[in-house]
């Protein structure tokens, strides 16, 4: 589309993001940051709560309603923690699809990566690489079992593996770049099935996890003292809901930077941002690089809690396509809408599954039957998401309370807005009438 | 295995693996070349022609499924190879008709996001429907004896290659013949002129007077035909899953329409064509490298030739 443009806005001067702010308001700087800084608090606090109480919502609040209902539709203790996993994924892919316009068949790489990534160091196996059946070199790889260093691994090979495809990915857009980064990552999942199975294991998987002690002394599956009450019991649902937090907290932080800013005019339009001189693709492969480092967080954190990966589960397409679900049914609009998204797969996956319905029976393997019909209501008919659509009705009940208060308050003015609603309809009824009299040749004049 | 063997099978299986392919994108590049409209349902068309192929061609003890779970235990038609090409591409044919009246239609105006999205989930109901009703298994590929009296099966005797399965060769013919038949009704009569006006610019078409909102249920019924016609050939060499439609039918048909370029049907053939080579030729010594290299191949044309080989149009958010 615009390559040309971008080609040549490499050469011109770059302008830093910071600057279109800036200018705009010097004196209050100080003063701006702080009240940013106040609000990013308030939203780590409110979200660290909302995640405390989360388990229990799904678990026993689900389970009390399930008990009314005769049927099970509460959630189970794990559930709560794999939700925050994908919503971490794709509160990340958002960043990218959201604000930058670019939807990506393609994250399962990274996701995947960074979970064998995390699985293979923690196990600290002889690596024999062998390209064509000879034995190239033995790497003897230590052991590191350390939660926090998985994580930052995982992470970090996923950031990496990012660079290169985005670089290259990002030169095509829309349904090109779809179709690239699914090219990317379906060598990946080839490769990892068979050709790379010396270090991946193949199509038996990985399971060679060995998730130790957090700082050495808190092992992740022990029981948590007193938050038991709030159903929450072991040392790993805190653990993800820690890195839940901090990414939501980091993509706040993003999209509200004047970083953030250029990535949502890109979405907007792109030829515009390189027309004041920004260097529209180095912004791209930013947003490419930082969707894919949320989706190795995620990958690092499933790999601990489930302590194993196939490439089916890892790295196909098909997981791609999940976190596309996952981010337009819970709703592009927002930073936190996705979130929505991963809490309704993963019930329909994990706990929907396992409703059996009077006439059809157990729903079990045709859970994703379900989803689909779901999904492709939601597009249908709510094309801004769950989250779009809640706000939506929120909004449409406030204005309607509104309204009702108004006429309440002030029954003349309703009635006078009543006539004229009926005179205006009845004039525009007669208008169409007369035009569809003409165009069949009756009466009217012809224009 | 000499170099003119190697060679000659490379050609042969290149050509049928190709053929399948160009079938599948053929169906997916005149739908998308003519309305705009990315189906990424089109492997669930796939899918249905390879259940339905089996159910017209043979008998099939069901394991599991609703079918099976209401007490219907056998299913299949057991009619000759010929019916099923005529009743497997009418039955692509309805369903494609069908999804261009009820899913495609309301989608025309909205973004390739939205239509990609809600195919997607189209394609998922699909392939769990089929799930739902023959079982969550796997099973043989169909094996065609006869036509008309003339034994199919069974190997024959090769110049250079030796011994081939006489079978692959029908396959080559038939969809070389099916190919061409269309490529023949897209580039010589005038519903294809119009069908390939409408690929330029539909707005002017319907200016013209013409109804090309008929012309589109034709060729989407006509892309889902040739979709359900590459699964009844496939389910007579490959074994029949309700994941074969996004896993052997899905991305093939959109990776050949990405390298051979998008709305054009030589464009479709010709990338059916490379990729089919490029899988037949890597089979043979390193098999493992085959999938990743097919896709190697697709990202090279794609960031060297974004319009691909033979596209007119690029694509645009």
């Amino acid at each position: 589309m615009s390559e040309d443009a971008d080609r040549a806005s490499e050469d011109t001067q770059q302008v830093d993001g910071g600057a279109v702010i800036d200018g705009d308001h010097d004196g209050p700087a100080i003063e701006q940051a702080r009240s940013l800084l106040g609000h990013d608090l308030g939203l780590l606090v409110i979200t660290s709560l909302i995640l405390l109480v989360f388990p229990f919502l799904l678990v026993d609040g689900l389970g009390i309603l399930g008990e009314i209902l005769g049927r099970r539709i509460g959630g189970y203790e794990g559930l709560a923690a794999l939700v925050l996993t994908y919503g971490i994924v794709v509160i990340g892919f958002n960043i990218l699809l959201e604000y930058t316009g670019l939807l990506s068949f393609g994250h399962a790489a990274f996701f995947g990566a960074a979970a064998y990534a995390a699985g293979i160091i923690s196990a600290g196996t002889e690596v024999d690489f062998i390209v064509w059946g000879v034995s190239l070199f033995v790497l003897d790889l230590p052991a590191v079992t350390s939660p926090l260093l998985m994580v930052v691994f995982g992470t970090l090979v996923a950031t990496l593996l990012a660079w290169p495809i985005g670089f290259l990915s990002i030169r095509r857009s829309g349904i090109y770049f779809a179709v690239l980064t699914l090219t990317f990552g379906q060598m990946l999942y080839f490769w990892a099935l068979s050709p790379g199975a010396a270090l991946t294991n193949g199509d038996n998987g990985f399971s060679d996890v060995h998730v130790g002690e957090l700082f050495g002394t808190i092992r992740l599956g022990a029981d948590v003292p007193v938050l038991e009450l709030v159903g929450i019991n072991d040392w790993e649902y805190l653990f993800v809901a820690f890195f839940a937090v901090l990414a939501i907290g980091t993509a706040h932080r993003i999209v509200n930077s004047p970083y953030g800013l250029i990535f949502k005019a890109l979405g907007e339009n792109e030829r515009r941002v390189s027309f004041v001189g920004l260097n529209v693709f180095r912004y791209k492969l930013m947003a490419f690089v930082i969707s894919a480092a949320f989706a190795g967080v995620g990958g690092s954190l499933f790999v601990m809690q489930e302590q194993y990966i196939h490439p089916t589960t890892g790295l196909y397409w098909i997981t791609s396509g999940d976190f596309v679900i996952m981010t337009v049914l819970g709703g592009t609009g927002s930073l936190v809408g996705p979130m929505f998204g991963a809490l309704v797969f993963e019930y329909i996956n994990n706990v929907v599954s396992g409703i059996s319905l009077p006439v059809i029976g157990p729903i079990r393997s045709l859970w994703r039957l379900v989803l689909g019909a779901v999904f492709v209501f939601v597009v249908w008919f709510f094309p801004r998401g769950i989250h779009g659509g809640l706000v939506d009705l929120g909004r449409a009940l406030r204005s309607f309370a509104a309204f009702v208060v108004w006429a309440v308050r002030d029954p003349a003015a309703f009635r006078e807005l009543l006539l004229d609603t009926v005179v205006a309809y009845r004039a525009a009824a007669a208008d169409r009438i007369e035009a569809a009299l003409s165009r069949i040749g009756i009466g009217g004049d012809r224009r | 295995m000499a170099l003119v063997e190697t060679v000659a099978s490379v050609v042969l299986n290149g050509l049928q693996q190709g053929a399948i392919f160009a079938l599948l994108g053929i169906g997916m590049t005149i739908i998308f070349g003519t309305m705009d409209f990315l189906n990424l349902a089109h492997g669930a068309l796939y899918l249905i022609g390879a259940y339905a192929g089996m159910v017209v061609l043979r008998s099939t003890e069901l394991r599991g499924g609703l079918l099976s779970g209401s007490g219907i235990t056998v299913v299949g038609l057991e009619y000759g190879f010929l019916m099923a090409l005529v009743l497997v591409p009418l039955v692509g044919f309805v369903v494609g008709v069908v999804m261009e009246r009820f899913v495609a239609d309301p989608f025309y105006d909205r973004p390739h996001t939205d239509q990609l999205l809600v195919t997607f989930g189209i394609a998922l109901i699909i392939q769990e429907v089929v799930k739902g009703i023959m079982g969550d298994t796997t099973y043989q590929s169909v094996t065609v004896r006869r036509i008309l009296g003339v034994d199919v099966s069974g190997p024959v005797s090769l110049p250079v290659v030796g011994s081939f399965p006489q079978w692959r060769l029908y396959i080559i013919l038939i969809a070389l013949v099916v190919i061409g038949l269309t490529y023949v009704i897209i580039e010589r009569t005038d519903f294809g002129l119009v069908v390939r006006a409408g690929t330029q610019d539909a707005e002017m078409v319907r200016l013209l007077g013409i109804k090309i909102t008929r012309s589109y249920l034709v060729v989407f019924g006509l892309g889902a035909a040739l979709a359900a016609l590459a699964g009844l050939i496939g389910a007579s060499i490959q074994t029949i899953s309700p994941q074969i439609g996004i896993e052997r039918a899905l991305i093939p048909a959109f990776l050949v329409i990405v390298v051979g370029g998008a709305g054009s049907v030589v464009g479709a053939i010709v990338g059916g064509m490379v990729l089919g080579f490029t899988i037949a030729a890597m089979t043979i010594h390193a098999s493992q490298w085959a999938q990743i290299v097919m896709y190697a191949v697709a990202a090279v044309v794609l960031l060297s030739k974004p319009q691909g080989l033979f596209g007119s149009v690029e694509v645009e958010e």
